[in-house]
C-alpha cells in the first residue's frame, strides 16, 4: 500500500450480475480521494447497494477490482473489514441489546485496545446522544436513535473509510439532519473518507463533495454537484404553452442567448445562461407568434435537470422525499454546520 | 479471535437470559414427559418378573428409570431445536450482516453460537436427570440408581451429555446458517428430529425393538449418549454391556466431530462474500 492510497477508493471496471443475466452493476470506475465524502445517486435498483457490497467484502465481483484503503477488497478481505466502517441501508440494531452492550460488541469484533473501550464507548453513546438511554434495550429506541447506534456501531474502531448506503432512508427531517451532522462532525474530526449512496437528490447535492450518478449500473456522469449543473449549461426557463397552441419549438431556438430547446410533456426546457433576463424576450416572442402562455418558470439547474440530462428521463419523485421535507433537511443541516455547502 | 468469539457468545447468553419465557416453556416439554408419559408406560412393566425385566431395559431397575435415562438424551437434543431458528432469524433481521461484515471469522461467529447454545441443552438434561431422581422421593416412580457412580462414572455422564448437545446443536447450526426461512428450517428439522429419536434407544426397552431397529439404534448418537447413562447408573460393565463407557463415547464423538465439520464448513459458506 503506498500513501497516497490510504483512505482511498477505487473501482476498476467492477460489475456484478446476478445469476448469469441479471447485470446489477456494468463495469464501474471511480476513484474516491482521502478525506473525500462521495456520493453514489440514483433510483432504487440502480446498482448503489450492490457497488457498496462488493467495495466492503460483503459481496463478490463478477468481474473487475476494488480496492479499499490500497487493498484489493477480493484478496484481502479481512484486513479491508477492519480499516472500514458501514452502516447498511437496513436497521441492523440489535433488539436485545443495549445500547452500550452494542458498542461494547463493536469494540470487541473490531479489537478496539481493552484499555479504550470504556472510554471510546461513553464516548460515542454522548456524542451521539444516546447517552441517557444507553442502558435501554435497543428495541426501545426510536428510529433516528438505531440510525445512530448504527452509525457509533460503525465507527467504534475509528475507521478511516465509512461507507454509508442509503444511511437516513425511513427517518423523518429531523431524524435526517441529525444523522448527517453526526456525519459531518466525524469527518471534520477524524478526516474520515465517506463513500455514501443516496436516492435523496437534497442530500447528494448538499452533503457530498463529488457525486457519480447511476442508474442501470452505469455511471452516467460524475463530478462536483456544482460542475455537473454547470454542465447543463446555465439556467432552464420552462416555457408551457396553451393547450392546443402551435408547436414553438423551432420559434424558440431562434431567440437570443438560448442554446438548446428539448419539449417534454407539452412544455419546452430552454437552455440559457441567465434565464432571469430571457423571460421577457420569451414572453415577447411568443405574443409575436400568437402562441399563448400557461406558465414560464426559471429554474437554477438542480441535480433533478442534471439526472434528466445524463440518464435521458427524470428522477422519479417518489424515489426521493418531498420537496417541503428537502427544504426543512437543508435548512436544518445548513444552521447546524454554520451555513457549509 | 478468543476476544471475538468471547464477545459474541456473551450477546448470545444476554439474549438468551432475557427471554425467560423460552428458558420456561422448554422446562415443561421435560416436565411433561417425566411425569405423565414416564409414569403412564411404567405401569406396563408392573408384574413383569425381574429377570424378564431386566432383559427389556437392559439392566435398569424399572422402565421408569430406563425411559427417566433416555429423556436426558432427548432433551438435550430436542433444548438444540432453536438455536438453528436464531441464526435464520438473526439472518431476516440484518444481525449477521451486521457481524459478518466485521473482521470476526465464520468460524468465531459458529463457535459463539455453538458455545452459548449448548449450555440450555446441558442445563436441561441435568434437570431431567434431578427431576427423574427426586420424584421418586415423592411417592412416584423416580429414577433409581444402582449401580456405584464413582468420579469417572460421573465425568462419563457430564461427557456424553455435553458431546450429543454439541453434536446435535452443530447440525441445526449447520442447517440454520443454510436455509433462509424459518419455515423450510422448521420442516428440515422436523424431518430430522423425529426420525433420530424413533430410531434411537431413548425411549424403546433394548429388549422389544426388533433386530433390524436394534441395528440402526445401536449406531444412532442418542443411543450411544443414553447407554453411557444408563451403564454407569444401573448396570455398570456387565452382561447388558459388554462395552465399556469410553466405546459408546468415541462413537458419539465422531458423529460430533462429523458434525461440527459440517457446521463449520456450511457457516463458512453462509458468511463469505455472496456470489
Amino acid at each position: 500500500m503506498q500513501d497516497g492510497d490510504r483512505g482511498s477508493i477505487r473501482a476498476e471496471h467492477l460489475s456484478k450480475t446476478y445469476n448469469g443475466s441479471v447485470h446489477a452493476v456494468k463495469s464501474v470506475d471511480f476513484e474516491v480521494r482521502p478525506g473525500e465524502v462521495y456520493g453514489f445517486l440514483g433510483p432504487n435498483g440502480a446498482g448503489k447497494t450492490t457497488t457498496v457490497g462488493m467495495l466492503t467484502a460483503g459481496l463478490q465481483a463478477t468481474s473487475g477490482s476494488a480496492f479499499v484503503d490500497g487493498l484489493n477488497v477480493a484478496r484481502e478481505p479481512e484486513s479491508v473489514k477492519r480499516r472500514i466502517g458501514v452502516v447498511f441501508q437496513e436497521s441492523t440494531a440489535d433488539n436485545d441489546l443495549t445500547g452500550r452492550e452494542t458498542l461494547e460488541l463493536a469494540a470487541a469484533l473490531y479489537s478496539v485496545p481493552r484499555a479504550e473501550v470504556r472510554r471510546r464507548v461513553e464516548f460515542l453513546l454522548e456524542q451521539m446522544q444516546i447517552g441517557d438511554a444507553a442502558d435501554r434495550l435497543a428495541k426501545t429506541y426510536s428510529g433516528g436513535m438505531r440510525r445512530r447506534l448504527e452509525l457509533a456501531f460503525g465507527i467504534v474502531h475509528s475507521p478511516r473509510i465509512l461507507f454509508l448506503d442509503e444511511p437516513t432512508l425511513g427517518l423523518d427531517p429531523q431524524g435526517r439532519a441529525g444523522f448527517w451532522r453526526y456525519v459531518l462532525q466525524l469527518r471534520k474530526e477524524h478526516g474520515m473518507t465517506i463513500f455514501v449512496t443516496t436516492h435523496y437528490l437534497e442530500e447528494a447535492d448538499g452533503m457530498c463533495e463529488r457525486i457519480a450518478i447511476i442508474d442501470h449500473g452505469t455511471i452516467a456522469a460524475s463530478g462536483t454537484p456544482s460542475e455537473l449543473k454547470d454542465r447543463l449549461g446555465g439556467d432552464i426557463v420552462t416555457v408551457r404553452p396553451v393547450a392546443g397552441a402551435a408547436p414553438a419549438q423551432e420559434m424558440l431556438t431562434h431567440i437570443a442567448g438560448v442554446s438548446a430547446v428539448t419539449e417534454q410533456d407539452g412544455a419546452y426546457r430552454l437552455k440559457c445562461a441567465n434565464g432571469e433576463t430571457l423571460v421577457p424576450e420569451v414572453v415577447a416572442a411568443c405574443v409575436r407568434a400568437g402562441i399563448g402562455l400557461q406558465a414560464v418558470s426559471v429554474k437554477r439547474p438542480s441535480l433533478d435537470e442534471v439526472f434528466l440530462e445524463f440518464t435521458g428521463r427524470e428522477f422519479r419523485e417518489d424515489e426521493g422525499m418531498s420537496a417541503t421535507d428537502r427544504a426543512v433537511l437543508l435548512g436544518r443541516v445548513r444552521n447546524q454546520m454554520g451555513g457549509r455547502r | 479471535m478468543i476476544r471475538e468469539l468471547g464477545a459474541l457468545t456473551r450477546r448470545e447468553l444476554l439474549r438468551l437470559g432475557r427471554n425467560p419465557q423460552a428458558i420456561i416453556t422448554s422446562l415443561l416439554l421435560p416436565l411433561l414427559y417425566v411425569l405423565l408419559f414416564g409414569q403412564g408406560f411404567n405401569g406396563f412393566t408392573k408384574g413383569v418378573p425381574p429377570n424378564e425385566l431386566a432383559l427389556l431395559v437392559n439392566g435398569s431397575p424399572t422402565y421408569f428409570s430406563y425411559f427417566a435415562a433416555g429423556m436426558v438424551g432427548f432433551v438435550a437434543v430436542t433444548a438444540t431445536l432453536f438455536i438453528g431458528a436464531n441464526v435464520i432469524f438473526d439472518k431476516l433481521f440484518g444481525i449477521l450482516k451486521r457481524v459478518s461484515s466485521t473482521p470476526a471469522t465464520s468460524f468465531t461467529i459458529f463457535g459463539s453460537r455453538l458455545l452459548a447454545g449448548v449450555i440450555q441443552p446441558i442445563g436441561l438434561a441435568f434437570f431431567v436427570l434431578g427431576l427423574a431422581i427426586g420424584i421418586g422421593h415423592l411417592g412416584l416412580s423416580g429414577l433409581t440408581v444402582t449401580a456405584a457412580v464413582g468420579v469417572v462414572g460421573a465425568g462419563e455422564i457430564v461427557l456424553a451429555i455435553v458431546i450429543l448437545s454439541v453434536m446435535f446443536a452443530s447440525l441445526f447450526l449447520a442447517i440454520g446458517f443454510s436455509i433462509e426461512q424459518p419455515q423450510s428450517y422448521f420442516a428440515v428439522v422436523n424431518a430430522i428430529n423425529l426420525p433420530v429419536l424413533l430410531t434411537s434407544a431413548a425411549l424403546y426397552p433394548w429388549g422389544g425393538m426388533p433386530h433390524w431397529l436394534q441395528t440402526i439404534a445401536a449406531y444412532n448418537p442418542v443411543t450411544l449418549a443414553v447407554e453411557v447413562i444408563r451403564l454407569n447408573l444401573f448396570a455398570g460393565a456387565g452382561p447388558f454391556y459388554p462395552y465399556a463407557a469410553w466405546y459408546y463415547l468415541l462413537g458419539l464423538l465422531a458423529w460430533a466431530a462429523a458434525m461440527i465439520l459440517l457446521a463449520t464448513v456450511l457457516a463458512g459458506r453462509a458468511l463469505a462474500p455472496k456470489r
